[in-house]
């Protein structure tokens, strides 16, 4: 029993909250180019990051807003508050962290979940890092694990060496909008050779009223290290939605590997809209384990650059849309060079008029030879209020590619219910447990503790269904 | 998702043509033309063509916004090519028509702005079949062209180009099969065009009534001013239309053989509706053309309706064939089975976009799209899009799948093991490859005729591999 759990299970509700917190430095709502100014001031930064700032809000300015997913113009750049730090310094000690902060993520288990098995914490209060702790073995062993925006003033030669190059702030809108007003977010740098024995863990959370998030993750793993980054989210339920606008950037150098996990559960009214993308060099291995349960809106999709021969990509994204949710989300592999494998495997659940979306791109390159790459998308609907869509891109270019796709869409099979109900569980109980099967892909790649969260999880939003 | 790849790999590179924005289309209607068109025409008519231009107007050239990305015109050089200005509405009297093909129970030949030919056999007449040009069937039964051309469910409206064809089309032939009629021999429209600087805007409407069967098969093939041309003489615009109502119990069998030469522009529309029980399969061969973008929409309206789709893709050079399909599920207990296959040599380009829709009335569907690419060639490109949108969970199936592979080296090994050689059997595979639509070729003639041209096709790549 621990408070990890409880998170996912049944204790939503209380994180349904605003804490007033005194914030000590805001910006005003609405983005102009002081605002960016601002937040750099605020933090110090060297010039060439207040440059990269304000070229990329001068980008999101030109670039128009994407209409190839629909909704997204209800979002209102002006209502948005860019920056809140909450304390004063990011704090070490868990004792130093203020008394009411520290009451929410007592309430998020981070304690707890800290003595039981992390490496690290990254807990995130709004806009800043407020509270981070790196076990003693891991900085014996070099690895870095901190704020993005600590990082950038202790490791300013690594992080200007890596920020951007992954996601440059002209990739998309988001992207442009996350790089000029990002704030937080972890940085990790694993040198050459080593393997982080446990998972690296960061808690992120939402709260204050039309506050806007925009961390910002830059893991940089060195040649032949080894990592495990996990990602969890939960944010308060306010009446106004409120955006997410993070960038994720994975750098696998030759030979390393790299296994990003996320479990999203923004609450129901959070525009999640995130770019996440890792390079993978020669012989390294990148997995992305994305889940996406919560949130309005959610526009993701994981992707891996093939860059070096022999790197290998594997890619599991699962969604589940429930009542006025839509999940876009998916999965792009992009081979550019001899000998690369990828792997993408979706699952998505829809229902209570929910709307899942599998959107992904699957590329191989001029040049890019003796390419294998698999696709499978599987969906399951539960009733016929909810709706689900398939949109793969497959683009060859070269001739000795071994490509395969398959996208089933199904239901609940009456038969496996009827079945399970004949050995004496209820009608909620087999489904539930049909669900937890078909998503099972993804569980068994979770640590146990996450699994068992998971599944609850999923649990929980079923009853929300069928009770 | 960028698309900066232009013409990789061109033999020679020519003089740079313009930029463009990949989806400009440049080719122009002729305002005037069609004015003087819908002056001479019932009011109905001229307001339907001026109804379409509104459209033309208004709409992009490609208003799905999950194929944006994969679209590009940029081949087609169309700013001196000009519409034929009245091309006849009848044969020449003066002239003999030409012969019906073997086995064939009625035959409509059309040579740029000639008709070559108009035959219906006497057996198919007294069945009550007809055959007519757009022109004639207007004034032999102004009512029937009445609602076979304005009820506005044959042409997607969301569709710039089928929208230019529905304003300018300057030729057209209805065929019509009455109800409980089975027509055991199949109805051939042959199309020869592509004279340089030339535009042949086409409609076929084909309509078969309660119970009734037919097939038809439509030749797409250069014309004699076309082959007769020196290569590189300008570029030819032919647009066509298959506008299809297959009615309760009917079934309708299309095949079609597109082999226009290597300076057209093809744009297609199909779209068929069918009824409660019917049965529509298509049988589709892409070869020919400079650059063809083709869009069949398949609406599966009645109950227990079917729809079979087989098309097959054999790019060279420096082709692009660019096809969707759409396939609509609306009635109970339909199917759609749909197979794209492609074969690329040299820098060709496919793009197949597929899309299911089960609507939330469908239930029962079982719908299948796959899409499958041989790439032969470094340079060649294939993109697959295969995609679901479904509001219907209550399936028999609902699925895609797609691969890219080359020639299998297993198959590849057991044929050698026969003692043929590695030349021949490659050939065989890859002509086996593409054998799901040649099989499917109602006329004896015509299925000879299609793999002589996919054979000569693959020796002529063949050559050219080995002289480069």
């Amino acid at each position: 029993m621990t408070a990890t759990r409880e998170i996912v299970t049944d204790r939503r509700e209380e994180f349904a909250f605003h804490d007033d917190i005194v914030y000590l430095r805001e910006t005003k709502r609405g983005l102009t180019r002081e605002t960016v100014e601002e937040i750099s001031g605020f933090k110090e930064e060297p010039d060439w990051m207040l440059q990269l700032r304000l070229r990329a809000y001068d980008h999101f300015l030109q670039r128009p807003m994407p209409t190839w997913t629909d909704g997204l113009d209800r979002i209102d750049f002006d209502k948005i508050v860019y920056y809140r730090k909450p304390s004063e310094r990011e704090e070490k000690s868990w004792d130093d962290v203020p008394d009411q902060i520290k009451a929410t993520f007592e309430r998020l288990g981070i304690p707890e979940a800290e003595r039981k098995f992390l490496a690290g914490v990254g807990a995130q209060y709004d806009s800043e890092v407020v509270y981070h702790s790196v076990r003693e073995e891991l900085s014996k062993i070099g690895v870095v694990f901190m704020g993005m925006d600590q990082g950038l003033k202790e490791y300013p030669d690594i992080v200007r060496k890596y920020f951007g190059t992954v996601v440059p702030a002209e990739d998309n809108k988001f992207s442009a909008l996350n790089s000029a007003v990002w704030s937080g977010g972890s940085f990790v740098y694993v040198p050459k050779g080593v393997e982080v024995p446990l998972p690296l863990q960061a808690y992120f959370r939402i709260n204050g009223e039309n506050t806007g998030q925009f961390e910002r993750t830059l893991i940089v793993v060195d040649e032949g290290a080894k990592v495990h980054y996990i990602e969890g989210c939960t944010a308060p339920i306010y009446a106004t939605d409120s955006l997410h606008a993070a960038v994720v950037e994975v750098v696998a150098l030759p030979g390393s590997k790299v296994r990003y996990t996320t479990i999203q559960n923004w609450s129901n009214d959070v525009y999640n809209l995130v770019t996440k993308r890792a390079h993978a060099y020669e012989n390294a291995t990148v997995e992305w384990i994305d889940a996406n349960t919560g949130s309005r809106k959610t526009v993701k999709f994981p992707s891996i650059y093939l860059r070096g021969p022999n790197a290998t990509a594997d890619i599991i994204s699962v969604a589940v849309a429930g009542k006025g949710q839509h999940q876009d989300t998916g999965a792009k592999a992009i081979h550019l060079a001899p000998n690369t494998r990828s792997r993408i495997v979706s699952k998505s659940v829809s229902k209570d008029g929910g709307r899942a979306t599998y959107r992904g791109q699957l590329k191989v390159s001029p040049g890019a030879t003796n390419v294998v790459a698999s696709v499978r998308c599987d969906a399951l609907m539960l009733d016929d209020i909810s709706r689900s869509d398939t949109y793969p891109y497959i683009d060859i270019q070269e001739d000795d590619t071994t490509m395969t796709h398959e996208a089933t869409v199904g239901k609940v099979s009456a038969d496996q219910v009827f079945y399970l109900m004949s050995r004496g569980l209820t009608e909620n109980e087999a489904t539930n447990l049909i669900v937890q099967g078909f998503l099972e892909v993804f569980t068994k790649e979770l640590p146990m503790e996450y699994a068992i969260e998971f599944n609850r999880l999923v649990k929980l939003e079923m009853e929300g269904s069928l009770g | 998702m960028p698309d900066n790849r232009m013409t990789a790999g061109a033999p020679a590179r020519a003089a740079r043509a313009p930029r463009r924005a990949p989806s400009e289309l440049t080719f122009n209607p002729d305002r005037d033309l069609i004015e003087s068109y819908a002056a001479a025409e019932p009011d109905w008519l001229a307001a339907d063509r001026r109804a379409a231009l509104a459209r033309f107007d208004e709409l992009p050239t490609e208003s799905n916004q999950l194929y944006t990305p994969y679209i590009d015109l940029r081949a087609a050089d169309l700013g001196n090519v000009r519409a034929y200005p009245e091309p006849a509405g009848a044969p020449d009297p003066a002239r003999p028509e030409s012969a019906s093909p073997r086995g064939a129970a009625a035959f409509a030949d059309f040579d740029e702005d000639r008709v070559a030919g108009l035959v219906v056999d006497d057996a198919a007449r007294a069945a009550g079949v007809t055959v007519d040009t757009l022109d004639g069937l207007i004034g032999r039964d102004p009512e029937t062209a009445r609602r076979l051309l304005t009820d506005g469910e044959t042409l997607p409206a969301d569709d710039r180009i089928a929208q230019l064809t529905r304003a300018g089309w300057n030729q057209g032939v209805v065929i019509r099969v009455p109800d409980r009629v089975r027509l055991d021999r199949p109805i051939v429209v042959r199309w020869s065009a592509g004279a340089a600087g030339t535009a042949l805007l086409t409609r076929t409407i084909v309509e078969l009534g309660d119970g009734a069967s037919a097939s038809v098969v439509e030749e797409l093939g250069r014309s004699a001013a076309a082959a007769g041309a020196a290569a590189g003489s300008g570029q030819a615009l032919f647009t066509s239309t298959l506008e299809i109502r297959v009615g309760r119990g009917a079934e309708l069998a299309v095949a079609s053989i597109q082999d226009f030469g290597p300076d057209h522009i093809v744009f297609q529309h199909r779209r068929a509706t069918v009824g409660e029980e019917g049965k529509l399969h298509w049988a589709l061969a892409q070869l020919g053309g400079r650059l063809v973008r083709s869009r069949v929409d398949n609406r599966l309206e009645g109950d227990r309706s079917s729809v079979e789709q087989v098309e097959i893709v054999f790019g060279a050079n420096e082709q692009l064939h660019d096809l969707t399909s759409y396939t609509r599920h609306v009635g109970r207990d339909t199917t759609g089975n749909l197979l794209s296959k492609g074969v690329l040599l040299d820098a060709a380009r496919t793009y197949l976009k597929g899309m299911i829709v089960i609507e939330k009335s469908a239930v029962g569907t079982d719908s299948f799209l796959g899409e499958f690419g041989m790439n032969l060639s470094r340079k060649a490109r294939s993109v697959a899009i295969p995609s679901l949108e479904i509001d219907q969970p209550d399936c028999r199936r609902a699925a895609h799948s797609s691969s890219v592979g080359p020639i299998d080296e297993a198959q590849l090994f057991y044929l050698e093991t026969r003692g043929i050689p590695p030349d021949d059997a490659r050939k065989f595979i890859v002509l086996g490859f593409l054998e799901p639509v040649v099989a499917r070729v109602p006329l004896e003639g015509e299925r000879d005729r299609l793999r002589e041209l996919l054979e000569a096709k693959w020796d002529a790549g063949i050559a050219r591999a080995a002289a480069a």
